[in-house]
């Protein structure tokens, strides 16, 4: 029998809907199985590499989360049911750190869309400068965290800063951005976006390359002035590719540490402690607790990944 | 897409109660073992510790390979712990010494934590007194006390005191030797204390006086870094805390117990929120200090010995670098050991620690220490290798007086909540100094988070 032939003998018929949707979807994917085995071979390297450096480590993090762990001499470890989590719940340092999550996520993702989105639209319209411009603007992107991380901790210097002496031009004292509980935060923010807008602004270049002009020209045809141009035409189109932005920029933003480990070390008091943060302080002397905070932030992850990957759908995109 | 959520809810299920099952049937379900080495003081935390038998110097007879993690990754660091490394196989020649580099410090913990969990621990490692009290409490590496009675009289008697006090942790037992070791010191600008008309300070109120004094015309007498919750310890937090020890109560106890709202603790705390209010006194990060006295708008900055090649390298020519001890309190001198110990890890076999014993102890010979103190800027651990290393303490004679400190200096705090509980001193000193909460108040709310941390982590 040859590979079309089992393909064949295993398709669905018309009469199978009949045994309901659900277990003729089963035999419909027990059925692509089937027809190329050999495929599953090929991607059999990459599977067991998944398996064993991502699948194993996450269910082992949950495991250990159950104990209050002693990774020195796992022996000496005892089991202790939820109580890791019982305590994470209860602990004011959780909470605070999920709130600067939060906070950093909303401010990086809507900061992160609106700027990219509108340096894009504006590298979009050429001129003289666009190459020079598209590289300004992507190459914080690809630069050291920890590196451009301690440069701005100088631009930041209160008193010796580029930012406090540009605002010294017009008479105002500027703070002592990274050791003040209310400017610490914006500062991480306003870095964070300097360094991965440039990325975004790709996505949205490549996305605002592909639309159709036609629409544009019908609708400037009919009247409408610039801002409805975009908001009624232009922004649907781009909204595949604003979820895909919004779904990267949230992981990226939820798991961000490098840059407050650097700049703040959390601080001043936990002004900057993000999950992340916390997970780090943690794990070493609490592994267990530590695991804890890994595996909330994961299912935080993957409730987000979810909600944005339902708005995503092609119906819902419709609406 | 219900099907989908449905699908990724089940197989999220299937995952976590497989957990659930492997958790169930986890054999290392039994709580920490007490067997203890004996002669703790009441209170001290090391329940976990292990008493060790030291091998038999012959045991090292045959060819042995023994490991030694480090950190000494850096300019000459690295070469000088290489010639060292050298000479000892050169005098040991069936004894072969591998060294495993880190990075830094931070590295270096988490290697040698993964090492020991994996089961492949290395012969030895250097460690912070706080890794050791959490090695020792896991049985992970071996008490010294029965390698220390191997000779008379005691190796311990040829170190300085601190140094030699360093080691032992609060059950009173010795679980390290030391290795690089060094002091905190007041680096400043010699020109500009001479322009301002003064001389360096032996006391801390002399100190703020002359911080003071020449606290104009955008010089400030010294800028910090407090530090924060993840900062480890910054050099505003360890000024504090020898602030405080030399006002009459160092900020842990014996057994490591935080006394962060001593009054000593809070009039420390007062000492610099008035420099700050005085503006004498500056704050930043990433080594502020260094960055302000290097651009003569600074002019003292209180750092490790060991970095006077990075505070020659930031001065340059500009003037010229002074370097004196802390000035005293009015308790006396107190200053704070940085630096590492070795310590021997238990996996490893008779052979191999009683080479790693003869390697430990040639790293602290008065022959070694000189060398290695003159090439790196660590300050010899022994005063016998002070008169091997006269070429060096001619051109630099702070370093003889700076390693008389060593006799009163002690150690940074040996317990495994040191970093997490600093990092609330290091959050109540950015309190004070940018938000403007008193000294009390903000230490009461440290010394709370600092026992919970304590609790936490026991």
């Amino acid at each position: 029998m040859t590979v079309s032939e089992h393909a064949r003998a295993n398709a669905p018929t018309a009469t199978e809907p009949a045994d309901g949707p659900a277990r003729w979807s089963r035999r419909r994917r027990v059925a692509r199985v089937l027809v190329s085995p050999t495929g599953y071979l090929f991607a059999a390297p990459a599977l067991v590499i998944f398996a064993v450096f991502t699948i194993a480590p996450t269910i082992y993090t949950f495991y250990i989360s159950l104990y209050k762990w002693n990774s020195l001499n796992v022996a000496r470890s005892q089991y202790i049911g939820f109580a890791n989590y019982q305590e994470l719940f209860q602990e004011n340092d959780f909470t605070t750190s999920a709130l600067n999550s939060l906070v950093f996520v909303v401010a990086t993702v809507v900061g992160g869309v609106i700027l990219s989105l509108l340096i894009a639209l504006l590298l979009q319209r050429g001129g003289r400068w666009v190459a020079a411009s598209r590289v300004a603007v992507f190459t914080p992107y690809v630069t050291p965290l920890v590196a451009t991380s301690i440069a701005w901790i100088w631009l930041l210097n209160q008193r010796f800063g580029l930012f406090n002496l540009v605002l010294s031009w017009v008479g105002v004292s500027g703070p002592n951005w990274l050791l003040s509980s209310t400017w610490a935060m914006p500062a991480v923010i306003a870095y964070s976006l300097w360094h991965e807008v440039g990325f975004t602004v790709i996505v949205f270049l490549g996305g605002l390359s592909v639309l159709s002009p036609e629409l544009n020209e019908a609708a400037r045809v009919d009247g409408v002035n610039r801002w409805q141009e975009f908001w009624y035409v232009t922004w649907p189109q781009l909204r595949p590719v604003t979820v895909f932005v919004i779904t990267i920029t949230t992981i990226i933003s939820l798991q961000a540490f490098t840059q407050f480990y650097a700049m703040t070390q959390g601080g001043p008091g936990l002004s900057t402690t993000t999950i992340s943060v916390l997970l780090y302080t943690e794990v070493t002397t609490r592994t267990g607790y530590g695991a804890a905070i890994a595996v909330v932030l994961f299912a935080i992850t993957v409730v987000m990944t979810l909600i944005q990957r339902r708005t995503s759908r092609p119906s819902a995109l419709a609406m | 897409m219900r099907t989908r959520v449905t699908r990724v809810l089940s197989v999220t299920s299937v995952i976590l109660a497989g957990a659930l099952g492997l958790a169930g049937c986890a054999g290392g379900s039994s709580g920490s073992s007490s067997a203890s080495g004996g002669g703790g003081s009441s209170s001290c935390f090391l329940t976990g510790a292990t008493a060790s038998t030291a091998p038999s110097p012959s045991a090292a007879g045959g060819k042995v390979t023994i490991s030694f993690m480090e950190a000494m990754s850096g300019g000459t660091l690295k070469s000088s712990l290489a010639h060292l490394v050298s000479e000892f196989e050169a005098a040991n020649p069936n004894i072969t010494v591998q060294l495993q580099e880190s990075p830094d410090y931070t590295t270096l913990e988490q290697n040698e934590r993964d090492a020991v969990s994996a089961k492949k621990a290395p012969t030895i490692g250097q460690v912070y007194e706080g890794w050791a009290a959490d090695y020792a409490n896991s049985g992970v590496i071996d008490q010294l006390d029965s390698y220390l009675n191997q000779t008379q009289p005691s190796p311990l008697s040829g170190l300085y005191t601190g140094v030699a006090n360093d080691q032992k942790l609060c059950d009173n037992h010795y679980y390290m030797w030391p290795f690089n070791k060094s002091l905190y010191v007041n680096f400043y600008n010699q020109n500009m204390l001479q322009q301002a008309g003064q001389t360096a300070p032996t006391t801390w109120d002399q100190f703020a006086t002359v911080a003071k004094a020449v606290s104009k015309n955008g010089v400030t007498g010294i800028t910090i870094d407090p530090g924060g919750p993840t900062a480890g310890a910054t050099g505003g937090m360890v000024w504090l805390e020898i602030l405080a020890q030399a006002f009459g109560t160092p900020v842990y106890d014996a057994d490591g117990n935080p006394e962060f709202n001593s009054p000593a603790a809070i009039k420390a705390m007062q000492y610099l929120a008035d420099l700050k209010k005085s503006g004498a006194l500056a704050t930043g990060k990433s080594y502020p200090g260094e960055a302000a006295l290097g651009a003569q708008k600074g002019l003292f900055d209180l750092s490790s010995v060991a970095g006077y090649s990075y505070e020659q390298q930031t001065v340059g020519n500009k003037f010229t670098l002074g370097t004196e001890n802390l000035p005293a309190g009015p308790a006396g001198p107190a200053n704070q050991m940085n630096g590492t110990n070795v310590v021997i890890f238990s996996s490893a076999t008779d052979a191999q620690k009683a080479a790693a014993w003869k390697f430990m102890q040639f790293l602290t010979t008065a022959q070694s220490q000189a060398y290695w103190a003159s090439n790196t800027g660590y300050l010899p651990v022994t005063p016998a290798a002070l008169p091997l290393m006269t070429a060096f303490t001619s051109k630099n004679p702070w370093m003889t007086v700076a390693a008389g400190a060593l006799r009163t200096a002690s150690g940074t705090a040996a317990v495994p909540w040191a970093d997490k509980s600093q990092g609330e001193l290091g959050t109540a000193l950015t309190d004070v100094l940018e938000n403007n909460v008193t000294p009390t108040d903000a230490l009461n709310k440290a010394q709370t988070n600092a026992v919970a941390d304590q609790k936490a982590a026991q």
